[in-house]
């Protein structure tokens, strides 16, 4: 049980912007896919510290990126 | 390495790791910052890998900042020592040295003329990355000296003003009145003059900052080995928060990266004068190629 970042798709791709990529202290996590103008996270990855988080709400007021509780396989 | 050395014969591609064929289709591996740069990152197969750094952990981020930046990932050796940046580093694409304690700058002084020797017709870029312990309390002698002697290489000092790694002692680097491990009381001294010592032993590019713009941040760190290529040894000296050390909660460590910024990290460069004429020659170079490449893209649209 650990919280993994989600980013809202739909939400996101009104915006041209791939800022929270740029300041995630992971590499190759918190991705950018340019046809669908969308940020997403590989969750096996990301290490929960919501920096990303920061940088859409509290930097650009976008609230995209909510950190949720994801539960371990049985 | 080389670029030739990285890139699989086309029918071994199938046998090989999935990671490693990703890293040479899509990773940074011969192309340009615009392809595959800070700017985009997100978007191409990074050089770090996953790494056992803490969550929220600055110094991570301002390693894979220092990946993404390279001028040329393929003909660049980095070293290390013992700390938590080498968790991180080792798990790059790019090969690593990692030496005993404190070292870092010795060897790299060694490497750095043997590649000049080897390879006298091209850049092997030599990059030492270390703790403040690593780099200005147990390898200060080892750091001063190569700065004395004009070693052409560049230093990256990541600054947590803490030993993180050993579970937080006070370091030099670490400002008067911080309560750590071993400074129960609040350390007793002052902050080391880091800029200034590399300044007094010869650093002809010298820059002090907090990484929160990330423009700037890779700007100065290819500056820095554009410089050390011709010039003479060049330093960075970058503040990379410890979250766990100094109780910063994860969300708020880039807003701790920030108010650094008008602290104890208040932005510093200095050049000489043959460094900054090596900086304008490259940027102006720079800029006329991605003019130049603009223009073939316009024509295609058109
Ligand atoms: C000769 C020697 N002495 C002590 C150690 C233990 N040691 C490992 S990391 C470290 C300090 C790390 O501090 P710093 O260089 O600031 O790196 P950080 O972990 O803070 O990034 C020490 C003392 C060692 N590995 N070798
Ligand atoms: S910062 Fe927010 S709006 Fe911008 S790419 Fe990330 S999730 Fe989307
Ligand atoms: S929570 Fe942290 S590790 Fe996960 S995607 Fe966001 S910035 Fe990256
Ligand atoms: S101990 Fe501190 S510097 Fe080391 S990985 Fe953790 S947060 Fe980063
Ligand atoms: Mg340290």
């Amino acid at each position: 049980m650990y919280y993994v970042a989600k980013v809202n798709a739909d939400m996101c791709a009104e915006y041209k912007c791939n800022t929270c990529t740029l300041y995630c202290p992971e590499a190759n996590t918190l991705m950018f896919d340019k046809v669908g103008n969308t940020s997403w996270v590989d969750e096996d990855r990301c290490k929960g510290c919501a920096l990303c988080v920061y940088v859409c709400t509290d930097m650009l007021s976008r609230n995209c990126i909510t950190m949720e509780m994801v539960h371990g396989k049985e | 390495m080389s670029l030739k050395y990285v890139t699989p014969v086309a029918m071994f591609k199938k046998y090989l790791p999935k990671d490693y064929v990703e890293l040479v289709d899509f990773g940074p591996f011969g192309k340009t910052q615009d392809e595959a740069g800070p700017g985009n990152m997100g978007q191409f197969k990074e050089l770090m890998e996953e790494h056992p750094m803490c969550s929220g952990c600055w110094m991570a981020y301002y390693i894979r900042l220092i990946f993404a930046s390279l001028p040329c990932p393929e003909e660049t050796v980095t070293l290390g020592t013992a700390g938590c940046g080498r968790l991180a580093i080792s798990q790059a694409a790019v090969p690593f040295i990692y030496g005993n304690y404190g070292d870092q700058n010795a060897m790299a002084s060694g490497l750095s003329r043997a590649f000049r020797l080897r390879f006298p017709d091209k850049h092997k870029d030599v990059i030492t990355i270390a703790g403040d312990g690593g780099t200005m309390d147990i390898g200060f002698s080892m750091t001063m000296h190569s700065w004395i002697r004009g070693e052409r290489f560049t230093t990256i000092m990541l600054d947590n003003e803490v030993y993180g790694n050993t579970g937080g002692q006070e370091s030099g680097m670490s400002p008067k009145g911080a309560v750590l491990k071993m400074a129960p009381g609040g350390k007793q001294f002052d902050k080391m003059p880091a800029t200034a010592l590399a300044k007094a032993a010869g650093c002809v590019y010298i820059v002090k900052m907090s990484p929160t713009n990330i423009k700037k941040a890779a700007k100065i760190i290819r500056r820095a080995i554009f410089v050390a290529r011709e010039v003479g040894p060049t330093f960075i000296h970058a503040y990379t928060s410890c979250n766990i050390e100094y109780s910063i909660p994860t969300e708020e460590v880039f807003a701790d990266a920030r108010a650094q910024e008008k602290d104890r990290f208040q932005f510093e460069e200095y050049m000489t004068d043959a460094a900054k004429e090596v900086i304008d020659r490259i940027e102006a170079e720079e800029k006329a190629a991605h003019r130049a490449k603009k223009g073939v893209v316009a024509e295609e649209v058109n």
